[in-house]
């Protein structure tokens, strides 16, 4: 079973020119958490701190969108997090342009049953934790 | 076997926390059973939209009422199903707050473009 959360955002300018938002570390500190270390590349450490609470994890993917604002350019951020006592869940951050400006899609999906039972799937064997994930998320 | 008449289970949840402020709700009872009264007092709205709220809640399956004395206490059922949906409604508030906070800074750009 797989809860899921979907929220979308309508943002002005374009997908090149707000992906810093999700990806530069003073952008994400003004909204995303309190402090946030990000290493971005696939199998990177993601680090989140929200007040007392703690969450980390790992970087899934990260696709840079094109410049421009052709509709459907695209950029996309997914990275795991997990808090200490908590199940992992997914977030994906994903940045499309339309017409009036871009959508950010936000995903974040907890695959309950299997990751209760496996844990957190680490990056340490990078390629087997990249595609852990999605396998984990389509279950 | 169900009997005709029987609401989809999974429809009436959804329906029922398509609204925030029914998910503040739960997350709020999820926290602490309380009464619709206790509740009126920490949420900006009626006592009457909170009652109107929980009946939406209650019979989404989301809720029990507990009576004690002359109060109605609400507790979030205890079921696997109760799990993830409080877990949804966290969530969710969660995102909406870094949304909208983030929307905020959209804004703000717009007017005073950084680069």
């Amino acid at each position: 079973m797989t809860d899921l959360i979907e929220r979308e955002l309508s943002l002005p300018g374009t997908p090149a020119q707000l992906w810093p938002a999700l990806t530069d570390p003073e952008w994400l500190r003004s909204w995303l958490a309190d402090d946030v270390a990000l290493e971005l590349r696939p199998g990177g450490e993601a680090r989140f701190r929200f007040g007392d609470e703690l969450r980390e994890g790992w970087v899934e993917e990260v696709t840079p969108p094109a410049p421009g604002s052709r509709p459907g350019t695209t950029g996309r951020l997914c990275f795991w997090w997990q808090a200490a006592d908590d199940s992992a869940s997914r977030v994906s951050l994903e940045l499309v342009a339309d017409r009036d400006g871009t959508t950010l899609r936000v995903v974040e999906a907890r695959p309950l049953a299997v990751l209760d039972l496996v844990g957190l799937p680490m990056p340490g064997d990078a390629a087997g934790g990249v595609r852990y994930g999605p396998a984990l998320i389509a279950a | 076997m169900s009997a005709a008449g029987d609401r989809d289970p999974a429809g009436a949840v959804f329906e029922a926390l398509a609204d925030p402020m029914r998910r503040r709700l739960l997350q709020t009872i999820s926290t602490s059973p309380s009464t619709a009264t206790e509740l009126a007092g920490e949420l900006p709205i009626s006592r009457q939209a909170v009652a109107k709220h929980l009946t939406a809640l209650s019979q989404a399956g989301l809720l029990q009422r507990e009576r004690s004395g002359r109060d109605v206490r609400y507790h979030v059922t205890p079921a696997p199903l109760s799990q993830a949906v409080s877990w949804m409604a966290d969530v969710g508030g969660q995102w909406d707050e870094r949304l909208s906070r983030l929307a905020a800074l959209g804004d703000r750009h717009r007017e005073r473009p950084r680069h």
